[in-house]
């Protein structure tokens, strides 16, 4: 074992004092918990003295040992540095930034964070302020840390950012390990502006984009894009206005989001957070309000996947998703537990799993969801986009104690950037399982669950009835981007199934408020779907509610 | 005389009118709103529209930001801005109309309306460098036809915040007018105008004029405050058969990265009938006043009394040019200009502000206040009382030199063309006082004062046909022991010296 | 009578054709902002003016909400709506113009060429204009005869050559379509959903060569209404909320 510094010793120290403090803060609800410890043993391998560790087989009982030795070691450590364990304290006044809103600080800031990064890590302290700046560049062991106050405020001048980069962004960081921004402050991009004076060079010719959907396609500034980095820990600040997609982390190993805000409804495509093949996440107790999908997982390196999840006690508002998997999904997902959390004026899915570019959704726990007027509780499906990279999957998939309202209305009226009017006509859109041929959707559980829709449809607008020429006619869109609402009308008001294997419902509740054309589920094309203690409830004459077609060992139990 | 007159039926026509104007509306009640974000141009125009034809009266706007693109007062109303109530450009250049008639951008129009004005303690903001920038994108593109003069729209192409054209009986009292893209106010071929009570701060683009009045006949400016980025108090004569006239400006405080008060350039019919009384001008770059009679207008009956003049680049400018005479003959004369006190700085005196005054005209050392005709129009029965002036002096003759001798004065070109500014013929042989084509000049009691030696004497004049000095009083370090001879005569006559 | 159709569907071919063989113009071009609370109405109509001057083409918007009041379609300029792209109308009942006898967002008054299409919406906001018309009149500034009515979403008079496709309209206080005095009129594939509302849903007067094809009725007031003759009239595939066929008068 070679000699560690100081410096190291703390770090680590400061490493495992935040896990402990965030892993005693949350005690795993799900009863397997490998997951959990799985995480915690990756971190450890971090540090260069559990390095031998890593070569253990992580069973049941290392994981325990593992954790014994690290409390142990841990306590040991504690005992040892009795001294002030975080680096340096710097302010910002230190390096000439300055809080007046109209300085632009984008080198001294860089020379801040340099400076520190070389004297070995520390903390850079904003106070109340605005601190005007454009692209700036977290290196490894530093904190940003913005005090109640104090706002980091994006350039308006798209020059003043990395443009030239696939990182476009207000801080960023690449390669970097040991980052933290934390505080109670505010990191805003003014990306409406920012997206403005993009779209205004584009059209003098200065800047070449081809205005796909009449915006601008590159270069718009995230607020915070963080790739391949290692240990990374946002708290606690309020991220607004983004340009883009509002935060990304890519390829990152060790996130923790915690008790952040976001309210970005500056332009399109803000995503209030990106998370791209990131493994040991921990996004927890953030509330996010955001024009575009609020907590985003994605998979952009068909080599690359995402995995060892937690999300927990998050908040939602979105005009496109609250949760969602995807739309690019290369490598894939696993491992996820998404845990408690809410979602309410959503236009599109509360939860929605996507996996149409040949990448895989597998081992994702969804417990205690709540949704208040959304446009769609939840849709699993599966694609086929670019044909060379095959069809995706979504497997064992369990989706428990749920609670959603679905909205009659447009759930984000009035909010800035709604979510664009489309697929019409139809009525009501049905919860959606919806695979491919020859790749159905598979394992998907559902229990304790109850939808509360409007109903009400009008079969003079849209309609869609059970006859088969009808259930033939839905298109199959392998190709398509994933929406709940792509296929138009469906003929079901609750739950369309189809192309799906083992399914199973239990205990669960689906309510119209007002009579509906269609029955409340459609199965179609599925294999083993078991219905225990399922209920549907629909004022009006009796129907049958449940249909299926073309589907093999569909059992319903009282 | 004429002014008393005017003075007084000025003010029988507007307190009559005053006391017609009784009804108040509420502007929220036609559904304006003061949010800072809805965009009320329609509504408030069918309020102005309603009022109008319902016997006029006050729409007032209580505390709030409201909006608006291009909006048309007409006869009877009165926009009426409480405190804390501001009617706020979109800063979107398609929302505002390029009037056909005026030929010129604006957020609040009037056109052969009376008993109109803008009142309250209230505020009007063009958010004119946003509007400006978006005028010039667009330009940029293609959707809007303008060459571009130094890089900027041209100045009828950006909006300005008041622009009235031929009405009668105009109120503008108390409001703060603020930034607008172009000139703040423009007063055209208006009749009765007081204007009381107001502030202009405005730095936010190029030409922030303060306020224009073009050829207009009866205009009270009092009791005002004006910071702006180009001219503060300025009177032109757009129109040769027209003339700017019967014009009282009382204790007014001026701040530019231009003029203080300023008339013309613009010259075309002329000014008469003027007084000025008791106006501070402060941090100015150019003059502190100037007249300029370029384009074959007349200026004469000029009064101006009592001006206190501190930390500008140049006190007194008058010129005669031929700029766009077309056949005019331009004529000064029969101006007096008494209890001055005027402080010239070595430095910039705009420094700091924004939209800062340009630097050009060098090299030259601090340059003299001037009275400059041509050889064939000249300047006649101009008088300086009670003045006291105190310039830096120091210049230095190796950075820039014009000494007396006849080839160098004469060499000071005529530039009879050019537009005027006090600092066109960049160096001048006078640290104090330029004299050049000048008829009956009368100085008594003047204080001229340098700080510093001046290789230039105080005053020199060539071509001045009658002249008095009476108590004149010049310092300057050293002249004294050197027997330096301060006021330098060139191919003049008839001047005494007492 | 098939001769005539016949000229006719040439006829609108050619049109169409020249419609759509002018540039496109993005919107954003024109700063027009897809925000949802910028108000649009200068950039929207110095884009129609300067497509128009320029010798026509598609002012193409792209999903996203834009507010405007009303708007003067001039001639050879197409409204092309994506979908996605919503045209709000802004709530306050003074930002409405008139062509003809009543307001409209959208209108046009003696102009040839013009075209609404795409899949787009054209929102009136209706409701609060109820409120704001209901608002001024009481507070006695909006005199309360029919002039000043609440404005409908598009509106052509006496023009020539007019396509309106594939467009949805909703939430419309007055008349949501009315055609007047026009000659080559091609209106297919129209979603009107405008339940909740007293207007009606299409009026047609004195117009010659009109056809109205493949669309959908959801209305509370008259569904299509014939205020005069029209010349020339056909009307196929169209149907209301019920199922119900509309036929000719």
């Amino acid at each position: 074992m070679r000699c560690i510094s100081r410096l190291e010793i703390r770090i680590i120290f400061k490493q495992i004092v935040k896990r402990l403090l965030v892993e005693l803060a949350e005690i795993p609800m799900r009863p397997k918990i490998g997951g959990m410890l799985n995480s915690t043993f990756l971190m450890i391998k971090l540090n260069c003295e559990t390095r031998t560790m890593n070569k253990i087989q992580p069973t049941e009982y290392n994981r325990k040992r593992n954790r014994t030795i690290k409390s142990l070691f841990t306590l040991c450590l504690m005992m040892l540095l009795m001294f002030p364990l975080t680096g340096q304290n710097y302010y910002a006044s230190l390096f000439g930034i300055k809080s007046d809103g109209k300085t632009l600080n984008t080198t001294s800031i860089q020379k801040a964070i340099d400076y520190i990064h070389e004297q070995g890590g520390g903390t850079l302290e904003f106070y109340v302020g605005r601190y005007l700046t454009g692209t700036i560049e977290l290196k490894s062991n530093v904190t940003l840390h913005l005090h109640e106050g104090a706002v980091l405020l994006g350039s308006t001048n798209i020059y003043d950012y990395n443009i030239e980069s696939k990182y476009t962004a207000l801080v960023y960081a690449k390669n970097a390990s040991n980052i933290t921004i934390q505080g109670k402050g505010v990191i805003d991009g003014q990306g409406r502006e920012v997206a403005y004076h993009l779209i205004d060079q584009i059209h003098k010719g200065i800047i070449k984009d081809q205005l796909k959907y009449d915006r601008p396609a590159r270069r718009r500034p995230s607020a915070i894009y963080f790739r391949e980095c290692d240990d990374v820990a946002v708290k606690g600040i309020l991220v607004k206005n983004a340009a883009f997609w509002v935060q990304i982390y890519d390829q990152c190993d060790g996130l923790l989001v915690d008790s952040t805000m976001v309210d970005s409804k500056a332009f399109w495509n803000n995503d209030g957070m990106d998370i791209v093949d990131c493994k040991n996440v921990r996004i927890t107790n953030n509330y996010v309000d955001a024009s575009d999908d609020a907590i985003c997982f994605k998979s952009h390196g068909p080599d690359h996947i995402g995995e060892n999840v937690l999300v927990r006690n998050n908040v939602v508002r979105s005009s496109a998703n609250g949760i969602k998997f995807g739309t690019v999904t290369r490598g894939g997902y696993r491992n996820f537990n998404i845990v408690n959390n809410t979602v309410y004026d959503t236009y599109r899915s509360a939860i929605a799993f996507t996996a149409p570019d040949g990448g895989f959704i597998e081992d994702i726990w969804v417990d205690s969801l709540y949704a208040y007027n959304t446009g769609n509780p939840i849709y699993l499906r599966n694609g086929e986009r670019w044909g060379d990279k095959g069809p995706g999957s979504i497997d064992n998939i369990t989706i428990q104690n749920v609670y959603a309202e679905v909205a009659a209305e447009k759930p984000d009226t009035a909010y800035e950037y709604e979510g664009p009017i489309e697929d019409l006509p139809r009525n009501i859109s049905p919860s959606g399982i919806v695979g491919l041929v020859g790749t159905p959707i598979t394992n998907v559980s559902l229990k304790n669950i109850k939808i509360i829709y409007p109903g009400g449809s009008n079969p003079n607008y849209a309609f869609r009835g059970t006859e088969p020429e009808d259930l033939d006619s839905i298109p199959e869109m392998a190709d398509a981007y994933p929406e709940f609402s792509q296929f138009k009308e469906l003929p079901a008001w609750g739950f369309y199934i189809r192309h799906a294997e083992d399914v199973s419902f239990e205990n669960v509740e689906l309510i119209a408020k007002e009579a509906d054309y269609r029955p409340a589920m459609v199965v179609q094309d599925s294999k083993n779907i078991s219905l225990k203690k399922v209920d549907f409830k629909e004022p009006g004459k009796k129907k049958k509610e449940l249909h299926t077609y073309q589907s093999e060992n569909v059992k319903r139990r009282p | 005389m004429h002014i008393l007159r005017f003075l007084k039926t000025g003010s029988l026509v507007l307190s009559m009118a005053l006391s017609l104007w009784a009804t108040d509306y509420d502007v929220q009640k036609f559904g304006v709103k003061g949010d800072g974000v809805t965009v009320n141009t329609a509504s408030i125009q069918y309020a102005i529209d309603y009022i109008s034809d319902h016997g006029g009266g006050r729409l007032v706007f209580t505390a709030g930001t409201y909006r608006t693109g291009s909006i048309y007062l007409k006869s009877g109303v009165i926009l009426h801005l409480e405190r804390a109530a501001t009617l706020m450009s979109t800063t979107n250049p398609f929302d505002f109309v390029k009037d056909e008639d005026i030929n010129w951008m604006s957020m609040i129009f009037a056109k052969y309306q009376k008993d109109i004005g803008i009142t309250g303690e209230g505020g009007i903001d063009g958010r004119g460098f946003e509007t400006a920038n978006n005028m010039l994108n667009y330009i940029q593109r293609g959707l809007f036809d303008d060459k571009l003069l130094w890089d900027r729209p041209r100045e009828p192409n950006r909006p300005q915040n008041i622009y009235f054209r031929e009405c009668e009986n105009i109120t503008i009292t108390g409001i703060t007018i603020k930034d607008p893209a172009s000139w703040n106010q423009t007063y055209d071929q208006c009749v009765n105008i007081l204007v009381d009570g107001i502030t202009v701060d405005s730095k936010s683009y190029w030409n922030n004029d303060g306020i224009d009045i073009v050829d207009c006949d009866g205009v009270v400016i009092k009791n005002s405050y004006f910071d702006a980025a180009d001219d503060v108090i300025c009177f032109k004569s757009h129109d040769p058969d027209k003339i700017c006239q019967n014009i009282v400006v009382d204790n007014c405080v001026g701040r530019s990265s231009a003029n203080g008060l300023k008339f013309g350039t613009v010259s075309r019919g002329g000014f008469r009938n003027v007084k000025v009384t008791n106006l501070t001008i402060f941090d100015t770059y150019r003059s502190a006043i100037t007249f300029a009679a370029v384009d074959g207008g007349i200026v004469e009956n000029i009064v101006v009394d009592g001006v206190r003049s501190i930390n500008t680049g140049n006190v007194i400018y008058l010129r005669i040019g031929d700029r766009w005479s077309k056949g005019k003959e331009p004529v000064m004369k029969d101006i007096t200009i008494r209890n001055v006190y005027a402080e010239v700085p070595l430095g910039k005196p705009d420094a700091g502000y924004g939209y800062e005054g340009p630097i050009e005209d060098l090299p030259r050392n601090i340059s003299p206040s001037s009275i400059v005709g041509l050889p064939n129009h000249r300047i006649e029965n101009v008088t300086l009382e009670n003045i006291e002036i105190v310039y830096p002096g120091g210049s230095d003759p190796f950075y820039a030199k014009v000494g007396l001798t006849p080839e160098e004065l004469d060499n000071i070109p005529e530039m009879p063309a050019k537009y005027p500014e006090f600092s066109q013929f960049k160096e001048l042989p006078a640290w104090g006082f330029y004299l050049r084509h000048a008829d009956g000049i009368t100085f008594k009691n003047v204080t001229l004062r340098a700080k510093n030696k001046d290789y230039r004497p105080a005053i020199v004049m060539d071509d001045v046909k009658g002249a008095l000095f009476k108590d004149m009083e010049i310092e300057e370090p050293e002249s004294e022991q050197n027997s330096k001879e301060q006021i330098f005569q060139y191919q003049s006559e008839n001047i005494r010296i007492d | 009578m098939m001769i005539r159709i016949f000229i006719f569907t040439i006829v609108l071919c050619f049109n169409w054709g020249l419609s759509v063989q002018g540039k496109d113009y993005k919107a954003s071009l024109f700063g027009i902002k897809s925000d949802g609370i910028t108000l649009n109405t200068g950039s929207i109509q110095t884009a129609i003016d300067f497509i128009s001057q320029e010798g026509g083409g598609r002012l193409v918007f792209y999903v996203g909400r834009y507010l405007t009041g009303s708007i003067e379609l001039k001639s050879n300029v197409t409204i092309h709506l994506e979908e996605g792209a919503v045209l709000v109308g802004v709530p306050s009942i003074y930002d409405y113009y008139s062509a003809g006898n009543f307001r409209s967002l959208l209108y046009s008054k003696d102009q040839a060429n013009i075209s609404v299409t795409g899949k787009g919406v054209i929102m009136g906001n209706g409701r609060s204009l109820i409120k704001s018309r209901n608002e001024q009149k009481k507070n006695g500034y909006l005199p309360s005869n029919s002039k000043d009515g609440l404005p409908g979403l598009v509106q052509f008079v006496n023009c020539d050559s007019v396509v309106l496709t594939g467009i949805i309209l909703t939430e419309s206080g007055g008349d949501v379509v009315s055609v007047h005095g026009s000659n080559h009129v091609n209106i297919a594939g129209l979603t009107i959903k405008n339940k909740g509302y007293s207007a009606r849903g299409m009026t047609l007067s004195g117009n010659r060569h009109i056809a109205l094809t493949n669309s959908y009725f959801e209305t509370d007031g008259i569904e299509l209404e014939f205020l005069s003759k029209n010349q020339d009239l056909r009307i196929d595939d169209t149907k209301n909320e019920f199922g119900e066929i509309l036929k000719r008068p």
